[in-house]
């Protein structure tokens, strides 16, 4: 069922456009920086953009680091929010369930094609970045700094940046747990990429608002850009781990909810 | 013979309203069952309750001996399915379609898939579709692919749900003649339909549904029996009534109804009499008379209340 | 009922179940019993005072509600104060440790040895080498809860002190200190330190200004580990392809001291004793002692402008004949201009009475009454 759910996830020109789409934006924003060769001022952009321009391996984490906050989750949104109300919106739910295919059997084989979305299009953005990075500015292939102020070799920047798209992928099971949640609660994809993306509005605007302090560790998109501790000298595991713990708890309690709406509901698509 | 699906007391409730309110379903082995009733009458929540696609208010569902939805994994995989008209991916091709379907279920090898397919299509007139993809099929090709993907692992029992929407006189006599084709092989056919002509065309046995209760369920030949009487049209109706009088149950224009199960009987004494007689019949109802009489008004008919 | 295949209800009850148990834990985890040990209020100031050899490693945060009205030279220390800030820091001792400012996007971190620090900034890929000084503005280091422990209780009377139980910071359970400074001019209301009782270290610290309830100021750690951390970890060499620079901070302070006109202050302002601090510019005085501290020092008159300009746009400032003056939590500061004569600053944790009183004190205006 997983290989029958990733064939149709793959072989759908709308999921390649999306990917497309995801990596148009870093792109244009290295072109721009090349163009006029102005840095970020400090404490503005995204992180690693300035360091980009003294070192162009780096864009892969610069290209993670601007479609982090928009683009790539309203990409896994759309994937996800379209996983079960999709098929119920197209009818071919019921085809499905009929064969039949267990509830649970299904809800797992979409988690798995979201997850392999999130996986591709996050390595795939980190891929352009890093060829877009190499050509367009000066690379220094031999380590580089870390945030901290202390030289990386090669081998630690190469195994610090796959974390960082372990990490970026992880964060994303959230979002994805959410469009899954919604997509088993209406037949509307539309809906449910609405309902993901509307809680995580909610999530970004309440972080920046210091009235939900209180609130703000239980935040999904709290610990997003913690990837960047993985470049801090020695690494900074606090956020990293809690933000790997928080999005476990959010996918836990999405996926029983999930499996408890969708294995007692009607399908009436 | 043994019961392929039953249904006890089969309720469906969607807050106050009945959708499907105790029904008690019988198929047999071997039936071509005509699961008649009007648009909105409760027959697609009834197919899907067959299914485990909706889940009973109360009631049980039997289905190849399982109990559903529990047995679905165990009974599903014997039943093919068209439910409220096809559905498929419309960016694949037909085969890519069937292939994706054939390997959700279980138990089917993939070395065979590719075979099990085309047979599919050759089945339902596909075969040269080729490369197409669903989005530029017709309505009736569309139709054919639902039909050819219930047909994918050989089932036991064929439930459809208006199998012929869709298709011209041609597709629909073709699909009529596969489905007969297919009860001669022992599979066992569950029509649900809203149109009488075609139940009476394919079925031997045929339910009734009237806003969620089933009204009537008998084998086709039982319901259109001869009435006991014979129908006589004859340019005379009044020297016909003067010389069988009292047996004359009504007079309708040149036609008239007759007691007496024996036409050859009554032909011989209008004959003898020398009233001219055009036509001669047993009288028998038609399918449609029957079903009118059992089932009220269409329930989409929405009259004022008074 | 019980013949439906998927009952719906166990299965949201479990879902159910599920949430609460998660939403419960860290309330549960929170309300864990927490040890309290006997120990006296002056032997813990002690220990305090002791604790700065201990080496630790750490994750800190402060939150400071205080706005500071100041010029441009002084914002990096005004955030300090006004932000709320994330720290890691490795401390070996007193002369060789590191702080790291971590920010979403980046860190500035302080690196100390013995003669001075390095201060590395990340996005402006740039490393400034500072001497030592005997006097340095505030910095992040500062707000760490055991150097600001350190700070608040160094001349605390014991008279001053009290034990407040113990609460639990950073998962270790640290004892209440509570110092409610005795100076009628105190602008602290008290200060709470909460300290790790094994070692001496200060673990979280509180300030409260008069007339509030919440901290003004209120710093702690997060993740708190004690063992001294390895020496590469709190050595800097700038890293190739950045820039190196001296900085000149301290000499901001040195040349304000060298500009300010000769004053002689008097001893004594309300009520505190006048006092010397080493490097601090001869022309600036200070009064006080512990946690009620003032600063006096007369300004250019270019200086005096822009901060009158601040105080005009800020709503909380009071102006009127004895001049313009503001509080920011427990910090006060006032700006007196006197007719044909040159103005003058005074800061410091005390009331804004008692900047008032002390004005009224100054030489140069105490003749013109």
């Amino acid at each position: 069922m997983i290989t029958v759910e990733l064939r149709k996830m793959f072989r759908r020109p709308r999921t390649w456009a999306t990917i497309a789409v995801l990596n148009a934006l870093p792109v244009l924003v290295a072109v721009l920086l090349v163009v006029t060769d102005l840095a970020p001022r400090p404490g503005e952009g995204p992180p690693f953009l300035s360091a980009v321009l003294r070192n162009g391996s780096l864009y892969p984490l610069a290209a993670l680091a601007i479609v982090l906050p928009l683009f790539l989750p309203i990409a896994v949104a759309v994937i996800s929010g379209d996983a079960v109300a999709g098929e119920a919106q197209a009818g071919t739910l019921r085809y499905l369930l009929a064969r039949p295919v267990g509830r649970t059997r299904l809800l797992v084989a979409k988690l798995v094609a979201v997850l392999a979305f999130v996986v591709v299009t996050v390595v795939v953005v980190a891929a352009v970045g890093y060829l877009v990075g190499t050509t367009l500015f000066d690379a220094q292939p031999i380590g580089g700094t870390s945030v901290s102020g202390t030289s990386l070799t090669s081998e630690q920047i190469t195994g610090r940046t796959v974390l960082a798209i372990g990490y970026v992928a992880v964060s994303m099971l959230g979002v994805a747990a959410f469009g899954l949640f919604f997509s088993t609660m209406t037949d509307s994809p539309l809906a449910a990429t609405m309902g993901a993306l509307a809680v995580l509005v909610t999530s970004s605007l309440l972080f920046t608002l210091d009235a939900a302090s209180p609130i703000a560790p239980y935040l999904p998109t709290r610990y997003w850009l913690a990837f960047v501790d993985l470049f801090r000298d020695p690494i900074q595991w606090r956020d990293l781990t809690r933000g790997l713990a928080l999005q476990g708890v959010y996918v836990g309690v999405l996926l029983a909810a999930a499996w408890a709406n969708f294995t007692t509901k009607d399908v009436t698509s | 013979m043994s019961a392929v699906i039953s249904t006890r007391g089969l309720v469906k409730r969607y807050g106050r309203v009945r959708a499907v309110d105790g029904i008690d379903l019988d198929v047999q082995q071997g039936d071509v069952y005509g699961f008649l009733g009007a648009n909105g009458s409760g027959k697609t929540t009834t197919v899907r309750m067959l299914l485990g696609l909706v889940l009973p208010t109360s009631g049980e569902v039997e289905l190849l001996g399982g109990r559903m939805p529990r047995a679905g994994r165990r009974v599903l995989p014997r039943v093919g399915a068209l439910i409220e008209g096809p559905a498929s991916y419309g960016h694949l091709s037909g085969r890519e379609n069937l292939r994706l379907l054939d390997a959700s279920g279980r138990g089917g090898p993939w070395r065979t898939r590719s075979a099990r397919v085309d047979a599919a299509l050759d089945q339902v007139g596909l075969g040269g579709a080729g490369r197409k993809p669903v989005k530029a099929y017709s309505l009736g090709m569309r139709q054919r692919l639902g039909l050819a993907g219930a047909l994918l692992r050989r089932p036991e029992l064929l439930v459809l749900d208006e199998p012929t929407n869709g298709l011209d006189p041609q597709g629909i006599s073709e699909i009529r003649e596969l489905l007969l084709d297919l009860h001669r092989g022992g599979t066992t056919i569950f029509l649900s339909s809203h149109l009488l002509a075609e139940v009476e065309q394919l079925c031997d046995r045929v339910g009734v549904l009237d806003r969620g209760r089933l009204v009537l369920q008998d084998r086709i030949p039982t319901l259109v029996a001869p009435t006991g009487s014979t129908v006589v049209h004859s340019p005379a109706p009044d020297r016909v009534r003067a010389l069988l009088d009292g047996r004359v149950t009504a007079v309708e224009g040149d036609r008239l109804v007759v007691r007496g199960e024996d036409p050859a009987e009554v032909n011989a004494l209008l004959v003898g009499a020398g009233i001219p007689v055009t036509g001669l019949a047993l009288d028998r109802p038609t399918l449609e008379q029957v079903v009118l009489a059992a089932a009220g008004t269409s329930p989409d008919r929405v009259e004022v209340p008074r | 009922m019980s013949d439906r295949g998927r009952a719906a209800a166990p299965r949201w009850a479990a879902v159910g179940v599920l949430v609460a148990v998660l939403v419960s834990l860290p309330a549960v985890v929170g309300a864990l019993p927490v040890e309290d040990a006997d120990v006296f209020a002056p032997d813990l100031r002690a220990a305090v005072l002791a604790s700065d050899s201990v080496g630790y490693s750490g994750y800190a945060e402060s939150a400071g509600g205080l706005a500071l009205p100041v010029t441009d030279q002084l914002t990096s220390v005004a955030d300090l104060f006004s932000d709320r800030t994330t720290m890691r820091v490795w401390w070996r001792g007193p002369a060789d440790h590191r702080v790291d400012v971590v920010t979403t996007a980046g860190e500035t971190g302080v690196h100390r040895d013995a003669g001075g620090s390095w201060t590395w900034e990340y996005e402006r890929a740039t490393a400034t080498r500072t001497e030592a000084a005997p006097l340095e503005l505030p910095a992040a280091p500062d707000l760490l809860p055991p150097s600001l422990g350190r700070r608040l209780l160094s001349e605390a009377a014991d008279a001053e002190l009290t034990r407040i139980g113990a609460r639990r910071v950073a998962g270790r359970d640290a004892l209440g200190l509570r110092l409610e400074p005795a100076a009628p001019a105190a602008s602290v209301r008290r200060v709470d330190v909460w300290v790790d009782g094994d070692s001496g270290l200060p673990v979280q610290v509180e300030v409260v200004a008069k007339g509030s309830d919440r901290p003004a100021l209120d710093t702690r750690f997060l993740d708190l580990e004690l063992a001294v951390p390895p020496a590469e970890v709190t050595a800097f060499r700038p890293p190739p392809g950045a820039t190196a620079r001296n900085g000149r901070q301290a000499e901001v302070l040195r040349e304000a001291g060298d500009r300010v006109r000769p004053v002689a202050l008097p001893p004594e302002l309300a009520g505190l004793p006048r006092r010397v601090l080493d490097g601090a510019p001869r022309g600036i005085g200070l009064y006080g002692s512990g946690v009620t501290l003032l600063a006096v020092a007369p300004v250019p008159e270019g200086l005096a402008r822009a901060l009158d300009d601040t105080l005009a746009q800020s709503p909380d400032a009071v102006v009127d004949d004895a001049g313009a003056r503001i509080a920011a939590g427990p910090v006060g500061l006032m700006l007196v201009e006197p007719p044909g004569r040159g103005p003058y600053v005074l800061t410091g944790t005390v009331t804004l009475d008692a900047l008032v009183t002390a004005a009224g004190q100054l030489p140069e205006l105490a003749g013109t009454g």
